[in-house]
């Protein structure tokens, strides 16, 4: 609860309309995109949304002097609980903080506020041939803040890396209000600890992100995407390590199963052919046709020799942009299989994917569940997805001991917990199994000096 | 006459918006959320009521009505949601529960219901209207243009708020000969608001057949969308009968072409009316459905820009989006505009009901028609014609609105 004389001094700060404290209002910022169950709800105390850093500094002060728990928000498209304020407080969501300050096109930086989206700020940098990379299943309506505090991936990482890979700069609220600049436009900086790097992926338990700067690449100038078809999901991974090691870099590569490739034929009453047992998506860029046309031989060429069954190149924009809203949406429409999904997201190197798959396979059987598997193949980085109905004991129990078994297979294999999605609280039990003791140890003790009240998110990741 | 019991109201909203995984991407595309960005505007937050409601996590307060009040019923989430979830029947569903906790239809609309029920008080409303017009102040109000001052009980006349569509109705099978016996449906909107317009399209169906026009009843949308179901159900049967020995029934109003095409689905339960009721949505059309089909020519070619703007109720309601662009093209240049098919916000009576966010939604689409150069607007439902003709007063008269009959 937070007393009434605090919730004043807080609208105050961001006007009365920004600081939502009615049941039905707070009952809205109690959930994100993960599997943690909507009812009983997570409900925060009160919801507050700046328009600028200043608010939120302000806000944070205040928070600290009553130790008043703070989970920061962009848009809760998040699928690990990381924006659920279990522990009640304030949800402190900066969704309304969407401006693009400046494009620096000489040195290729932008600097953004955190609630910019991902596409949005894709978009005006594309308009001058500059190129954000990272492209987050979630871009059209995630924001760059939650983007840097998960350090989220997308289907672009195996050429063009994380979220990470980007980041030069921060302007982070630390627990008490103070403001902190880290990192900038020097491409080469070691001035003390790498503060950039560790706020990044700190899932707003170590500070508030206000502001990112973002370094950038030119735009390619030309790209193409295909689809290639295969009997097993084996094919498909051996196809995309010989590519690899062949030199020939995809922009993409994302892999589907036959079970994803129903979803999607479900509802885009599609005929699926029987003998299909996983797809690949590629996507190519470069700099003139001929280097594309020289890639797509290639690819046939691997691809053929590793047994494809049918390999289709979008021959316009509009084909192409079918085939990545069919990617993109995929997650949505695996999840509507069944009453429930719990989704992972392993990560293991490159190598070992076939294994991994191989071994959830077998975890699938054991336990009987339909597991759709779908991720990025190129980098490793799968996300598995169990259909089932937690509203059965039994097999809700089923289901968290093969999720155990799937993290133990991703580990065993030199892989860990989360490529991309963060650990939040849905992974929160197997954090020392992937880190050790002193991995763990480690954490705690960096959050102790920066967050000695305990108030940033508290709860999450261990 | 089946009621649907409160219990299984909310059991099947619940159903409608079942595999919703709170992802997030019906947000960007919520024309509430992109005026007030708060996440009860949104289709999520509208779902996330939905399953709390249905599993007892909330109580059915004031503030869960207003929320599904808050809902312009456009489908833009529907059509974007990767698992198709259908906010949009879910928030009717609410909303009939919600009035039967309340005690019944607020005396409000029930007035309206009534009003709207008597085919004798409708044509009084039409009639006043029409006498300003006769006593020479038809100049201060050219074709297609909604009178300066209008009373908020012409509105509440004309519509009572936003309706739902269900599922997306595919275009018309009909096969329309030289011998098909068509039937013009005069809704509400289009005879009290746009006399003008619904007798050019009376001119138009004529040149391509004999047409019939019947006295025909209030399509019901508006009863069905504030929780007078029983009574859009009583309506439904008067048309169904009334146009039992027509072959076609042509509509000039996306709102009740929809409906009128979806009263097959309110009556698959019922084994007496099922077939009846199938029959009679098989023969509705939209004109420029109609027109397609018979291959009519524009009346007159002119060297002017149009631009269209596509009412939710045709272009996600029916499907309908190609059919009035190629008849524009036919008649002068045309240009399209950005975000055609986003809701003008009028949705009924959602404009009188939320003046502000109404007016910061419209601004846009002013915004967008003004930047194709465009001198018309042209649209098929009274609705929008409404909200259309707000935005070229504000534009200064950069542009007019009209309703297609009066272009082509």
């Amino acid at each position: 609860m937070i007393k009434e004389e605090i919730k004043k001094k807080i609208r105050d700060i961001v006007g009365s309309e920004n600081a939502l404290d009615s049941d039905l209002e707070r009952f809205a910022y109690s959930y994100d995109a993960s599997f943690i169950p909507l009812l009983p709800a997570n409900k925060p105390d009160l919801v507050v949304r700046p328009l600028s850093t200043e608010e939120v500094s302000k806000v944070m002060a205040i928070a600290y002097e009553y130790e008043i728990p703070v989970t920061p928000r962009g848009i809760s498209s998040g699928r690990t609980g990381g924006s659920i304020p279990i522990k009640g407080g304030i949800s402190l969501s900066l969704d309304r903080m969407t401006k693009i300050l400046e494009l620096d096109e000489k040195n290729m930086m932008v600097t953004a506020e955190a609630g910019v989206r991902t596409f949005d700020l894709y978009n005006y940098c594309a308009a001058k041939g500059l190129f954000y990379p990272p492209d987050p299943a979630s871009w059209k309506f995630s924001t760059i803040g939650g983007n840097v505090a998960e350090n989220a991936g997308g289907m672009r990482a195996v050429k063009y890396g994380v979220t990470s890979d980007y980041v030069m700069g921060l302007e982070v609220v630390l627990a008490d209000g103070t403001l902190l600049q880290t990192g900038g436009k020097a491409i080469k900086n070691v001035t003390g600890y790498n503060l950039v790097g560790l706020f990044t992926g700190s899932e707003g338990t170590l500070g508030i992100i206000t502001k990112v700067l973002f370094r950038l690449i030119p735009m390619p100038q030309k790209r193409r995407t295909l689809q290639i078809m295969f009997r097993t999901l084996d094919d498909g991974c051996m196809t995309i390590h010989k590519m690899l090691q062949s030199n020939i870099v995809p922009a993409t590569a994302e892999i589907m199963d036959r079970t994803c490739l129903e979803a999607v034929a479900r509802h885009r009453k599609l005929d699926l052919s029987p003998d299909i047992g996983a797809s690949i998506v590629v996507e190519i860029d470069g700099e003139d046709d001929k280097a594309l046309e020289k890639q797509v031989k290639q690819v046939e060429t691997v691809a053929k020799a590793c047994g494809s069954i049918e390999i289709r190149i979008a021959q316009s924009e509009q084909e192409s942009d079918e085939l990545w809203a069919i990617r993109r949406g995929l997650s949505a429409a695996v999840a509507a299989l069944a009453p429930n999904r719990v989704g992972e997201d392993i990560s293991v190197p490159r190598d070992s994917l076939p294994e991994v798959v191989r071994r959830i396979r077998s975890i699938a059987e054991k336990y009987k569940f339909t597991i759709a598997v779908y991720g990025h193949a190129g980098d490793g980085n799968l996300h598995p997805s169990l259909l089932c109905d937690l509203s059965n004991q039994e097999e809700a129990k089923r289901v968290h001991q093969a999720v155990e078994e799937i993290f133990k297979a991703a580990l065993a294999v030199g892989g860990t917990l989360s490529g991309e999605h963060g650990i939040g609280t849905t992974k929160q039990p197997y954090i020392t199994l992937a880190l050790g003791e002193a991995g763990v140890k480690t954490l705690k003790a960096i959050k102790q000096a920066l967050d000695p009240k305990g108030i940033l998110n508290p709860g999450k990741i261990w | 006459m089946h009621k649907a019991s409160d219990n299984e109201l909310l059991q099947e909203a619940k159903k409608n918006v079942s595999q919703c995984d709170r992802c997030g991407t019906c947000l960007p595309v919520c024309p509430l959320f992109g005026v007030k960005d708060v996440e009860l505007s949104s289709a999520r937050g509208k779902n996330a009521i939905v399953r709390a409601l249905a599993e007892g996590g909330i109580e059915p307060t004031a503030d869960v009505l207003a929320a599904v009040n808050f809902c312009l019923l456009c489908r833009a989430c529907v059509e974007t949601c990767p698992s198709k979830n259908k906010t949009d029947e879910a928030m009717v569903n609410v909303r009939q529960y919600l009035i039967n906790q309340g005690g019944g239809p607020s005396v409000k609309y029930k007035t309206i219901g009534s009003f709207l029920k008597s085919r004798g008080m409708v044509k009084i409303a039409a009639g006043a209207l029409s006498i300003l017009r006769k006593v020479g102040l038809n100049s201060v109000f050219p074709n297609g243009m909604v009178p300066e001052e209008y009373t908020r009980a012409h509105f509440l006349a004309a519509f009572a708020g936003p309706a739902a569509l269900g599922q997306k109705v595919p275009p018309s099978g009909l096969v329309v000969t030289a011998s098909t016996k068509v039937a013009y449906f005069k809704g509400c909107g289009m005879r009290m608001m746009f006399p003008q317009a619904s007798a050019e399209t009376l001119k138009i169906l004529k040149t391509t057949t004999q047409v019939m026009v019947k006295a025909n009843v209030c399509c019901g949308m508006p009863h069905l969308a504030h929780g007078l179901r029983g009574e859009f159900l009583d309506l439904a049967k008067r048309n169904i009968r009334l146009y039992e020995d027509v072959e076609a029934v042509v509509c000039d109003c996306a709102s009740c072409g929809g409906a009128l095409k979806h009263i097959a689905h309110y009556f698959s339960e019922d084994p007496e009316w099922k077939d009846r009721a199938a029959a009679f949505s098989r023969k509705v059309m939209d004109l420029t459905e109609y027109l397609v089909k018979v291959g009519y020519t524009p009346r007159q070619k002119v060297d002017t820009t149009i631009t269209y703007h596509d009412p939710c109720h045709l272009v996600r309601g029916q499907n309908i989006e190609k059919q009035p662009r190629d008849l524009l093209k036919a008649t002068g240049k045309f240009v399209e505009m950005k975000e055609a098919d986003t809701c003008c916000a009028g949705a009924g009576t959602f404009h009188i009901d939320y003046p502000e966010i109404s007016s910061k939604i419209i601004e846009k689409k002013r915004r967008n028609i003004e930047r194709t150069g465009a001198a018309i607007v042209v649209t098929g439902c009274p609705g929008c014609l409404i909200q259309l003709t707000k935005a070229a007063k504000a534009s200064g008269g950069k542009f007019k609105a009209m309703h297609i009959s009066q272009v082509i």
